[in-house]
C-alpha cells in the first residue's frame, strides 16, 4: 500500500507539472463560455443547452485527458526509463501499475471536479436556479468513464508505443460507444462465424453508453432505478480488469 | 553463501518486424561472494548491462535463472538489500535533488522520521550538500550521475551492482567514485561494477567477471586473471657482460635497455626458476637493482594489443 500510495503521489505531481493538461482545460473553459452564448441561439431551453455542451465538453476532457496525460505517464517511463528507480526496488510491477492509475485517477479527477464546478456554477447563475441532481449523477458516470478509459490507455501503454496507445485508446472510446451498433450487427448478421465475432466484440469490448445520461439530464427524462449503481459497478470492474490485464503485461515486459 | 548466483541465463531478444534471433547473453553463469569487489568486463555489446538487468528482474531470461540474496531475481522481496546505480542517470525531472532521494528513501522502506538524516549522509558522501533544492535537470549529467550514486547508498545496501557508473564522468569524480568504492568495500560491503575501464578493475576489484559476444570468457580473482598473463620474473641490472648476456639469451631469458635508460632489464620466463638467474648474476658480480615480476596489462590480456614485456605487443590471452 506503500508503495502504491508514493508512486500514486510521485504521477500525480508529474501530471500537475504537465503543460497539456492546463492547454486541455483552457480548451474546456472556451467551450464552456461558448456554450452560455449559444443558449439564445437554439430551440432548446439555455440550461438544456448548457447542461448538453458541459456534459460532452467534460467526456471530451476526460477522453484527451486520459489519452495524453494517460498514454505518456506509463510510456514515457519506459521510454525514458525512469521506471528503472522504482522497480530496481523491492517493488511490484502490480503496485507500480496501480499506483499509476490511482495517481493519474486522482489528478484528472480533480480536474474533472473543477470543471463541473465551473459548469454548475455557470448554470445556476445563469438560470438563477439550482441544478437538477441528475447532474451529478452525470459527473459521477463521466468520472467513472474516464477511470475506464485511463485503465485502457495503462494497457495499451504496456506493449506498444505511445502514439500507438493513443491510438488505440481514442479506438476502444469509439468502439466503447459504438457497443450498441454493435449487438444490432450481430442480430442482423446470418454469417455465423461473422455473428460470433460481433457478439465476442459487444462483450469484450465495455459498453459506455452505460456512462453517459446526458439525454436524460438534458430533457429531464427519469433515469433508470439502480442504473447509477450498476453502471459504476460495471466501470469499477472493467477497469479492474483492465489493471489485472496491465499488471499480468508489465509482469512479462522487458524494460 | 553467494549474494549473486548466475545460472546459465541464456537472454534472446526479438529484433524488428520479422523478429530476427539476437542473441544478446548465452550460457553465462558465475557467482559473487560475499563482501567482495567483483568488476564486470567485456567490450561494447558483450551483453554486461542485459546480465545486470537480469540480475535486477528487469528484463526475462530466455532460459537460465538469477538468484538475489538466495531468492529468484524475478521476486521483488530480493531486491531488499540491494541497490542499483545505472550507467545513465534516469531521474523524474520535475523533481528537485532532495524529492529524488527522499523518494528512493522511502520506495526501500526508510522510515520518515529517519528520510532526512539519511538525505543528508548520502548527499554528504557525494559533495551535493547544499543542492537538496536544485531540479534534477537543472544538473549536469556528472552532478546528476552523482545524485544516481547518492541514491544507490541510501539504505544499508549489502550488494551494490553499478553499471558503468564512471562513465564520462571528470577525473574528480572518478576520483569520489573510486574512493567510494574503496570505502564501500572496506565496510564489508558487495560490490558488482560493470567498467570499460580495465584500470578501475585493477585499482579496486578483487575479482572479475568476462564477457566477450555475450559469452562468459573468464570469472575469478584478478590475480589469477593477471596469472594468466604472467610474463616472468624481470631483473633491472646496471650493466650485463656480454658473454653473461648470450648465455642468458641462449636459456631463454630476454634482454632488453632498462625502461628508463637506467640499465639492462633481464626478463626470465614464467616456466623458469627466477632464484636460478638471480644467484648466476650474484655469482658474476651482477647486483640487481631491482626484481619485479611482470604480467601483460589486463586490457592487453582481455583485447590484446600493446604492453607485453620485453617482447612488446601480445594478443589477448583469454
Amino acid at each position: 500500500m506503500r508503495v502504491m500510495w508514493l508512486v500514486a503521489s510521485n504521477t500525480f505531481k508529474e501530471t500537475v507539472r504537465n503543460k497539456v493538461l492546463y492547454n486541455i482545460l483552457l480548451v474546456a473553459a472556451v467551450v464552456l463560455l461558448l456554450a452560455m452564448s449559444f443558449g439564445d441561439l437554439s430551440v432548446m431551453s439555455r440550461v438544456q443547452v448548457m447542461s448538453d455542451f458541459g456534459l460532452a465538453t467534460m467526456s471530451l476532457t476526460g477522453l484527451l485527458l486520459a489519452v495524453f496525460i494517460g498514454v505518456g505517464v506509463l510510456g514515457a517511463e519506459i521510454a525514458d526509463k525512469t521506471v528503472y528507480g522504482v522497480l530496481c526496488k523491492p517493488v511490484d510491477r502490480f503496485q507500480f501499475i496501480i499506483g499509476k492509475f490511482l495517481g493519474l485517477f486522482v489528478t484528472l479527477g480533480i480536474n474533472f471536479i473543477l470543471i463541473a464546478l465551473v459548469f454548475i456554477a455557470a448554470i445556476t447563475v445563469m438560470t438563477t436556479r439550482a441544478p437538477q441532481a441528475a447532474i451529478f449523477s452525470a459527473v459521477f458516470l463521466l468520472m467513472v468513464e474516464m477511470s475506464v478509459i485511463i485503465a485502457a490507455a495503462i494497457m495499451w501503454s504496456c506493449f506498444t508505443t505511445p502514439t500507438l496507445a493513443a491510438i488505440f485508446t481514442l479506438s476502444f472510446y469509439v468502439a466503447g460507444h459504438l457497443n450498441d451498433l454493435i449487438t444490432l450487427s450481430a442480430d442482423v448478421q446470418t454469417n455465423p462465424f461473422l455473428k460470433a465475432v460481433l457478439v465476442a466484440l459487444h462483450y469484450i469490448l465495455p459498453n459506455l453508453e452505460y456512462f453517459n445520461i446526458r439525454t436524460q439530464v438534458v430533457f429531464g427524462l427519469p433515469i433508470a432505478d439502480g442504473h447509477v449503481m450498476f453502471a459504476a459497478l460495471y466501470g469499477l470492474l472493467y477497469t479492474a480488469v483492465l489493471l489485472l490485464i496491465s499488471s499480468i503485461l508489465f509482469e512479462r515486459k522487458d524494460l | 553463501m553467494n549474494i549473486l548466483s548466475v545460472n546459465g541465463i541464456t537472454k534472446v531478444y526479438r529484433r524488428g518486424f520479422r523478429a530476427v534471433r539476437v542473441t544478446a547473453v548465452e550460457g553465462v553463469s558465475f557467482a559473487l561472494a560475499e563482501n567482495r569487489i567483483t568488476g564486470f568486463v567485456g567490450p561494447n555489446g558483450a551483453g554486461k548491462t542485459t546480465t545486470i538487468k537480469m540480475a535486477m528482474g528487469l528484463v526475462r531470461p530466455t532460459s537460465g535463472g538469477v538468484t538475489l540474496m538466495g531468492a529468484a531475481a524475478e521476486v521483488p522481496a530480493s531486491r531488499a538489500g540491494v541497490s542499483y546505480v545505472s550507467e545513465q542517470p534516469y531521474f523524474y525531472k520535475h523533481l528537485t535533488v532532495g524529492e529524488t532521494v527522499d523518494f528512493s528513501a522511502r520506495l526501500i522502506g526508510v522510515k520518515q522520521a529517519s528520510v532526512s538524516a539519511e538525505r543528508k549522509r548520502v548527499l554528504g558522501a557525494v559533495e551535493l550538500t547544499g543542492r537538496e533544492g536544485s531540479k534534477v535537470r537543472s544538473l549536469s549529467k556528472g552532478l546528476q550521475q552523482r545524485l544516481n550514486m547518492a541514491c544507490g547508498l541510501l539504505g544499508d545496501p549489502k550488494l551494490l551492482i553499478f553499471d558503468e557508473p564512471m562513465s564520462g564522468l571528470d577525473p574528480p569524480s572518478r576520483r569520489l567514485f573510486r574512493g567510494l568504492f574503496k570505502k564501500l568495500g572496506d565496510e564489508g560491503r558487495t560490490i558488482f561494477f560493470s567498467t570499460h575501464v580495465l584500470e578501475d578493475i585493477e585499482a579496486v576489484c578483487r575479482d572479475v567477471v568476462v564477457l566477450d559476444g555475450g559469452k562468459l570468457r573468464f570469472t575469478g580473482s584478478v590475480s589469477s586473471l593477471l596469472s594468466k598473463g604472467a610474463l616472468g620474473t624481470e631483473f633491472v641490472v646496471p650493466s650485463l657482460p656480454d658473454k653473461l648476456a648470450e648465455e642468458l639469451r641462449a636459456e631463454g631469458g630476454e634482454v632488453a635497455q632498462a625502461p628508463d635508460g637506467g640499465g639492462v632489464a633481464l626478463l626470465i620466463p614464467p616456466q623458469k626458476d627466477a632464484t636460478e638467474y638471480q644467484r648466476k648474476l650474484y655469482e658474476n658480480g651482477v647486483f640487481c637493482v631491482s626484481i619485479r615480476k611482470r604480467t601483460m596489462p589486463l586490457e592487453s590480456l582481455l583485447y590484446g594489443g600493446g604492453g607485453g614485456g620485453a617482447g612488446g605487443a601480445k594478443e589477448g590471452a583469454l
